[in-house]
């Protein structure tokens, strides 16, 4: 603590443990904006972006369901559901999580918030434009990147800011040591806009030709979740899960090994969806070593999070957030291992191009890292707004109901997909018969949509009433519950 | 393009460049000399290593 904080000025004798307290507190605060600007929009657009997705599901089981309309047909109603949960969801998301993570780990007021919340609104109109463009018909087919060429410039200048804004922000920290959150946030608000970048301008505005065009569009669409995404996703693991515990990371050796080895290895799985593709085949190769060696960053942070949370685990009665972060950090484990799995040829051969992929999508996305930005969320809006969260057991519901619905899900796709593929690869059986395996397990998923739109909307009422009226206020600035483990409700689950 | 590979690798270079940068400023810096300090950084004399920050709101606490 280099300059005074508000409680230092006034009172220079006041105890250290109530500066820090204060110190926090302030810093809490100046996230406010920002941060809830973002979250506010990010939880809009997962209903919106959810529903769409309902809707596709349900179109996959029943065809001709609003088939006189244009804008729902399914070609466009498919990557609008995409776009808007990885781009109007999950990226304000993870920027909303990764400001209050950084101006807490740099120990500093978080600067230039009106920069931040024009980026916000731009990143937003960027989002309306991408969305309109996809459903009357402007849509690229490129997936990941299906916003028109003219939504992206808005996305990227918007993302942009962030980005600036993070370099100053590492600039003026306060804190000597870097935290390893530190190192996977800042890198990852400096490798997304690469990514964006250099997808669009080698597939959109200077297009290269031939197999190129496939290397680029699966380098990009999965370093988006590997190198944006994940790190985002670890950075609030490994923060929350000491933090909600008050218990140092179990290895922290292992945690900087995981971060560096993800930072090498990772840029290198995208060509590992193109096995089987006409394209070079010492590229593919090369990605599935790279993919095979992911285990080390994935068992790293495997062995690290178990190892801390280990004489742990009561906690989940009563931390909501580390309830979602535990969840999503064991689904992290899960998917990584599979998407390693999928990456060997023998298995890839009867899996590419089946539902089981889809699975695979939600079980990164939803799983791993939406859950865990739930468990951010809990954890950051009351200290943004000063009140606890107006009702337990709708925390839990929400809870139940995202846990029950994601594992239905994932289990559906993943059977109906091995199905599928297994009728796929099978020369005496037809494609139709491929298709009627897959069936019962896609009325499934559509059903499971359902119980996750359940849980979103009770989230999404939560936070309302969060900005409109949060519940108890609390004595201190920063601080919930310290003295109150043993609450008369931890029996409840 | 021609132009755009030019980006691409230039990109890489920049990228990859930094990247190295930054791990050895990290190790000269001493990033990775006090691993268990480091490791405690994100605890405060208020909330300090053994204290939970996080639990369900309780009911009727207003």
């Amino acid at each position: 603590m280099n300059s005074p904080s508000l409680l230092s000025t006034i009172n220079p004798a006041t105890e250290p443990d109530k500066l820090d307290s204060v110190e926090r507190a302030e810093i809490d605060a100046s996230t406010r904006g920002p941060v809830l600007l973002f979250f506010g929009t990010a939880i809009f657009w997962l209903l919106m972006g959810s529903l769409l997705g309902l809707i596709s599901a349900w179109k996959i089981t029943n065809p001709g369901l609003f088939d006189s309309i244009s804008w729902l047909t399914f070609g466009r109603l498919r990557p609008a559901h995409l776009n808007l949960v990885a781009y109007g969801w999950a990226v304000p998301a993870a920027i909303g999580v990764g400001l209050w993570l950084t101006a807490r780990l740099c120990r500093v007021p978080l600067l230039h918030a009106k920069l931040l919340i024009s980026s916000a609104i731009v990143w937003n109109l960027g989002i309306l434009v991408g969305l309109s463009g996809i459903l009357i018909g402007d849509g690229r087919s490129i997936e990941w990147l299906e916003f028109p060429a003219y939504a992206t410039p808005i996305l990227f200048i918007a993302y942009a800011c962030i980005s600036v804004w993070t370099i100053i922000m590492f600039r003026f920290r306060k804190s000597g040591h870097i935290y390893v959150s530190q190192w996977y946030l800042f890198a990852a608000f400096l490798w997304f806009p690469w990514l964006y970048a250099t997808a669009n301008i080698l597939l959109v505005w200077q297009p290269v030709q031939g197999p190129a065009q496939g290397a680029i569009n699966w380098w990009y669409a999965h370093n988006v979740l590997g190198l944006w995404f994940t790190p985002i996703g670890l950075a609030a693991a490994y923060y929350f899960i000491p933090k909600v515990i008050g218990r140092p990371i179990h290895s922290y050796y292992l945690s900087i090994l995981g971060f560096w080895s993800l930072a090498l290895f990772y840029s290198w799985n995208g060509m590992h969806h193109l096995i089987g593709g006409p394209f070079p085949a010492w590229m593919v190769s090369a990605s599935v070593v790279a993919s095979v060696m992911m285990f080390i960053p994935v068992i790293t942070t495997a062995i690290n999070h178990h190892m801390t949370m280990k004489g742990h685990f009561e906690a989940l009665n009563w931390s909501p957030t580390l309830r979602f972060i535990v969840f999503g950090a064991v689904s992290y484990t899960v998917v990584s291992l599979q998407g390693t799995s999928m990456a060997i040829p023998a298995l890839n051969s009867i899996t590419h191009f089946t539902d089981y992929t889809i699975g695979h999508a939600h079980l990164g996305l939803y799983a791993f890292f939406t859950m865990i930005m739930f468990g951010s969320m809990y954890y950051i809006v009351p200290r943004l707004v000063g009140g606890e969260w107006p009702c337990a057991n709708l925390i839990r519901w929400h809870f139940w109901l995202s846990a029950v619905g994601i594992i239905l899900m994932v289990g559906a796709l993943t059977l109906g997909g091995l199905l599928q593929g297994l009728a796929l690869y099978d020369v005496a059986s037809t494609f139709r018969s491929s298709i009627e395996f897959a069936t019962p397990f896609r009325v499934l998923r559509g059903i499971s949509g359902f119980i996750l739109m359940g849980g979103q909307l009770v989230f999404a009422y939560l936070f309302v009433q969060m900005l409109l009226k949060p519940g108890s206020q609390k004595k201190s600035p920063a601080h919930f519950d310290k003295s109150d483990n043993s609450s008369n409700d931890s029996v409840a689950i | 393009m021609t132009a755009g590979i030019i980006l691409l690798v230039f990109g890489f270079v920049i990228l990859s460049g930094s990247a190295l940068l930054a791990i050895c400023w990290a190790a000269k810096s001493g990033q990775f000399s006090n691993i268990t300090e480091g490791a405690a950084s994100i605890f405060d004399q208020d909330e300090p290593v053994g204290v939970p920050t996080d639990r369900f709101p309780v009911k009727n606490s207003q």
